[in-house]
């Protein structure tokens, strides 16, 4: 079997096996969500000021929320079979357009959050194993446990305060200038403006783990046996460590950053808060507030199906790499 | 009695307001971000009374009537009306050269069609505030004549852009108007067209170019903004990223701080016609709060002032009736009434207690009881958390709850599975339209928000209602009223804490936001950026 | 004793666990200093730190940081650990199922397992505490819930490389069960990943719950550190000291416990031991 048909069919056994999954969490966070108390239209008209029983009775019939949960269930199921996540009573828009005008934002914070904290996190954790058990080391853990420990809102709103009230350097919140609606290269230009603060906010507390995750595999890698022979071949403990040991060390790192960009797909609700970040996160926040179940479980399975995406990505990523890794 | 109308008296208090700052010759352009918070479910003002809505639509729709600051009324889509002798008739005459935003004339078809079809149908307070109109004649283009089965004088008070907007005849007709694309696409006939939605971000207006009032608007560009974070909202107002914040958007403490800052200004104004009050519900139908002395107890030991200067940081009036003082100017609010403190009385509501037999059994409880608390923001928790401890000291022992918004008011309003419930409400322009329907046994309705929780019922009281509601002689009224307050304080069905008195923070650049009774619920025509 | 001159070599592991006995003895000891409800409302509103008896400071209704601080203490590490420990009891027992009897009991426990981490966690976290009305219960069961899958990964991976080993073989041949192979042979043997994965979740716990305070979602009727940022933060920029004090508080909890985290892991990791 050559090796291009062996990793096509690992690839499809992993779909198949994604299915079950993904129908899973369907129908469990659907029983889930039926748990809570009060339903769409109860937000819907609590928020118009008054409505009556019968009022109240109409919507649910149009929203078909009167069926019996089995129905309700079947119904939704076959709509995501058919590729239709279904429709938002409260935005009266479907669940997909209102999803997929947030991954965006999602997207953006999030894979930057990840190149800066792995960026950052790859040479902190470099610095520590290279200085492994000295003050620097000492220093660079604590360093990254403080920015992991502190509570973000704090991080987020102390930035503010600082770089765009004290300083003026970047815009507190939003991810674009309203005021001027700008286009082309300039609309990029002010999207990256306004993504900086939240950027750092949100990295500050994934540092900690890739320096300590670098770290670790430096050291875990220092002790392997090729170094040994690389230390008997005579070459240089800096050409050891900076060609030889970081490069296998990187592996487990991008490993992580790569399942966490799918992990990360829900967003940060804290940081979308603080930041006013239209993204994922607080959608999903808003949806269970507002019991806009559609849209909830569409965010969930969204989500459920980038993990597995990502997470078979990185496993053939890492299989190409290192040889060693069988696909089984 | 013909009220042969005000348009003396609104060109007076225009030539007032012309004289009155000469200096400031208004700017056209610029556009104007605000704060509209939180996100609105939808932009149709003619289904919902959604706070937020109210901050976006009457910017596009229109009513018959404006108000202004004094609350006296001013011309809107009605360029004047006509109330007849018996007060069975109301002719409203309407500007003429409207179009609405696409483009289509308007016309009294479009008036009738929005009470008749749509206000008095599925609005959530039109069935009250309409409930007199049989029918409305179109007798040309620009007539619109409301009949009505009995006088109806609060009606006059619900006609602004907010509370009924006049919505296009030829987008809803023949549909249903529920789920109508109108709801998320408005086209009304307001100084603001509806330009674009981004979920999450901002809603987008535009100048209306063909607006109706000669020069008006005077902003490009209205930008309404969705900023989740109470604290980056005052980020974002210092920082100049937002000019304008209404109905608490930026938190009490915030707006103190910025009221002192250069730059900045904090208004109460603009919200004479929601008058909104605090108030605890409570079941009457189940011990302990079946008795009126626990009731009653606990308005004597609640230290409202404390409330008003710690948790709202100043801005409030204790309440002394179940009408707002505000009420005063229409001689309804009644003074002098006895079990409202502004400081708390702790030996009078001990009093009270040991009189109706309810003591203190071994650890000095009296009852014990789960307060709920109304899931609209951090301040109410505080709020909750101080009556726990005030309550205390007279042997009342409060566990708190802090539920989801649906949840609570499915626990309060349809399974009435609650004791004790902080809450507030908008008593309105009038008590018929916000305040009849905390205490009527008819507004006992399972099920429905915002009505009598506390299931108490009076039959005295409901007759008092009734007449409240039909009179037209004011001094009469007056009296009818005064009645009510009193039985309302002698057994307290709910307990008024404070005329809330809700914030607008606002960059001093912007001008003239100010002009309308509604405040943030005006239409905006007349603002303008003085950069 | 082995174990204990290695984890001193480790200073700051020393550091984290002075720090964490630190933390205990004033949780214990709160209602000796602050014999009062720490929600009383104890005296002037917003006072600054050390003003009018206040060490740090009172929050807007007058009630004493500090004493939030010392009460809270108990909460926040009563959660992290409650739910720590909810979460290693599931983990262990879905891990320890999968990776000893492996084939479809394993598939399915693994899917299972893979669900929970397909879900946004802070999200899932927060439709918990929703559907379950927010209170200290709901918190621990939601933190723990969504805590249990990597312990559940961790200790399936740890059987599967000790089933295979001789002398849990031998135990097979002696006949013993496999509930006596599982809890007294094998489960010994990776107690300490466990144990250092179980330290960091307390950390990140006490962090969850100050996020769903942040968010609203605390017990109302409970003093906790979550509870106290999430009550002074629209504060922040008027009175600092109401939730920077209970967020150092968090900090140098967080700290510390995964000070001592990593101190273990050294001293129960062999290898990092052999070259140390």
């Amino acid at each position: 079997m050559s090796h291009t048909t062996k990793r096509l069919r690992y690839v499809a056994k992993r779909l198949v096996q994604a299915v079950p999954i993904v129908f899973a969490i369907v129908v469990l966070n659907f029983f889930l969500l039926q748990l809570a108390e009060g339903d769409a239209v109860d937000v819907l008209a609590g928020e118009a000021g008054s409505a009556t029983p019968e009022y109240m009775a109409e919507l649910r019939a149009k929203f078909g929320l009167d069926q019996p949960l089995p129905v309700q269930l079947a119904v939704y199921l076959k709509n995501v079979l058919m590729l239709d996540l279904g429709y938002s009573f409260r935005h009266e828009m479907p669940v997909s357009e209102l999803i997929l005008d947030r991954f965006w934002a999602t997207l953006l914070l999030m894979v930057s959050t990840i190149l800066l904290a792995v960026g950052f996190g790859i040479v902190l954790g470099l610095i520590a194993a290279v200085n492994l058990n000295t003050w620097k080391d000492t220093a660079i853990s604590i360093f990254a446990l403080i920015t992991y420990a502190t509570p973000l809102f704090w991080v987020g709103l102390m930035l503010i305060v600082v770089f765009s009230l004290n300083l003026g350097w970047f815009p507190t919140s939003g991810m674009e200038n309203f005021a001027e609606f700008n286009e082309g290269w300039d609309r990029v230009f002010d999207i990256a403006h306004h993504l900086v603060l939240p950027t750092i906010t949100l990295s500050l507390f994934y540092l900690a783990l890739y320096t300590r995750l670098m770290r670790a595999s430096m050291l875990e890698q220092a002790g392997q046996d090729y170094v040994t022979t690389a230390r008997a071949k005579g070459l240089t403990e800096r050409r050891i460590m900076f060609v030889h040991v970081l490069r296998n060390a990187l592996l487990p790192v991008v490993t992580m950053a790569g399942v966490q960009v799918g992990a990360l797909i829900g967003g940060s609700v804290i940081v979308e808060s603080v930041f006013a970040w239209p993204g994922l996160g607080m959608l999903a926040f808003e949806a269970l507030f507002a019991r806009d179940l559609n849209l909830l479980l569409g965010i969930f399975l969204l989500s459920a199906l980038l993990v597995v995406a990502v997470n078979l990505v990185v496993d053939i990523i890492y299989s190409s790499l290192d040889p060693r890794i069988e696909m089984s | 009695m013909t009220i042969r109308t005000w348009i003396a008296g609104a060109l007076c208090v225009l030539g007032l307001a012309l004289a009155g700052q000469p200096a400031l010759a208004q700017k056209s352009g610029g556009t104007l971000v605000y704060i509209v918070q939180p996100e609105p479910p939808s932009l149709a003002s003619y289904l919902s009374t959604s706070g937020p809505i109210g901050l976006v639509a009457p910017k596009i729709y229109e009513g018959l009537l404006d108000y202004d600051n004094d609350l006296n009324i001013v011309p809107a889509l009605a360029e004047s009306f006509d109330v007849s002798e018996d007060g069975k008739t109301v002719t409203f005459n309407l500007q003429k050269g409207v179009t609405w935003h696409d483009g289509e004339p308007f016309t009294s078809a479009d008036v009738q069609f929005t009470v008749m079809e749509v206000l008095s149908k599925i609005h959530p307070r039109g069935p009250n505030s309409f409930r007199e109109v049989t029918s409305i004649d179109t007798p040309d283009e620009h007539t619109a004549v409301f009949n009505l089965a009995n006088p109806a004088p609060y009606m006059l008070r619900a006609l602004s852009g907010y509370e009924s907007p006049i919505v296009p005849k030829h987008l809803l007709e023949g549909q249903d108007i529920r789920s109508a694309d109108l709801a998320n696409k408005p086209v009304g006939t307001g100084p603001f067209k509806f330009v674009e939605w981004k979920k999450g971000q901002f809603v987008r207006l535009d100048k209306n170019e063909n607006y109706w009032r000669e020069g008006l608007p005077y902003l490009d560009r209205l930008v309404g903004r969705f900023i989740p974070d109470a604290s980056t909202r005052t980020a974002a107002m210092e920082n100049g990223e937002v000019m304008y914040a209404a109905y608490g958007a930026i938190p009490n403490i915030d707006a103190v701080r910025l009221r002192d800052t250069d730059g900045f200004s904090v208004t109460t104004e603009g919200y004479s016609m929601i008058n909104p009050v605090s108030l605890i519900e409570f079941d009457t139908t189940e011990p302990p709060f079946d008795n009126p002395a626990m009731r009653k107890a606990i308005s004597l030991a609640l230290d409202r002032q404390f409330l008003i200067d710690n948790i709202w940081f100043g801005y409030g009036k204790p309440a002394t009736s179940a009408l707002s003082s505000n009420f005063s100017a229409t001689g309804l609010y009644k003074e002098g009434l006895p079990n409202y403190v502004a400081n708390a009385d702790l030996d009078a509501a001990k009093a009270m207690l040991d009189e109706a037999g309810i003591t203190p059994d071994g650890d000095g409880v009296r009852a014990r009881a789960v307060l709920d608390l109304i899931p609209y923001g951090e301040d109410w928790r505080r709020a909750g958390e101080y009556m726990k401890q005030a309550l205390a000291p007279i042997g009342i022992d409060l566990e708190l709850r802090y539920e989801d918004v649906p949840t609570w008011l499915k626990r309060v309003y349809h399974n009435y599975d609650f004791a004790m419930n902080v809450n507030y409400f908008y008593q309105l322009p009038d008590p018929v339209l916000g305040v009849h329907r905390h205490y009527g046994t008819d507004q006992i309705r399972q099920g429905t928000h915002f009505v009598n929780s506390s299931r108490y019922s009076n039959a005295k009281l409901d007759d008092l209602l009734a007449a409240g509601a039909q009179e037209a002689d004011a001094d009469k009224r007056s009296e009818i009223y005064g009645e009510i307050q009193k039985i309302l304080a002698e057994d307290m069905p709910v307990v008024n804490l404070f005329e809330m008195e809700f914030l607008t923070v606002y960059n001093d650049k912007l001008k003239g936001h100010d002009t309308s009774a509604l405040g943030a619920y005006g239409s905006f025509a007349e603002a303008w950026l003085d950069e | 004793m082995a174990f204990w001159k290695l984890y001193i070599r480790n200073r700051s592991a020393v550091l984290g666990l002075a720090i964490l006995v630190a933390i205990v003895v004033m949780a214990a000891t709160a209602h000796l200093f602050y014999p009062d409800d720490p929600f009383r409302l104890a005296g002037q509103s917003m006072s600054p730190p050390g003003a009018n008896g206040f060490l740090f400071g009172s929050d807007s209704l007058g009630r004493d940081v500090a004493a939030g601080i010392a009460h809270g203490a108990k909460t926040s590490l009563l959660i992290g650990i409650v739910a720590t420990l909810v979460a290693t009891f599931i983990g262990v027992i879905m891990g320890a199922l999968a990776g000893y009897y492996g084939g479809l009991i394993d598939d399915l426990l693994m899917r299972t397992t893979e669900m929970f981490q397909t879900i946004p966690s802070f999200i899932f976290a927060i439709l918990l505490v929703a559907i379950m009305k927010p209170s200290i219960e709901s918190i621990i069961i939601a933190i723990a819930v969504v805590s249990w899958p990597g312990v559940a990964r961790l200790v399936r991976g740890e059987f599967l490389s000790l089933r295979n080993r001789e002398f849990v073989q031998a135990c097979h041949t002696l006949g013993m069960s496999d509930i006596r192979i599982m809890l007294g042979e094998i489960l010994p043997n990776c107690l300490s990943p466990i144990i250092v994965i179980g330290s960091l979740m307390v950390a990140t716990a006490i962090l969850i719950e100050s996020g769903l305070a942040f968010l609203g979602l605390g017990d109302p009727n409970i003093m906790s550190w979550g509870f106290q940022i999430g009550a002074g933060r629209t504060l922040l920029r008027s009175a600092w000291w109401v939730c920077t004090f209970p967020g150092i508080a968090i900090l140098i909890t967080v700290l510390a416990i995964n000070l001592v985290g990593e101190g273990l892991n050294d001293a129960l990791n062999p290898r990092l031991r052999e070259r140390q």
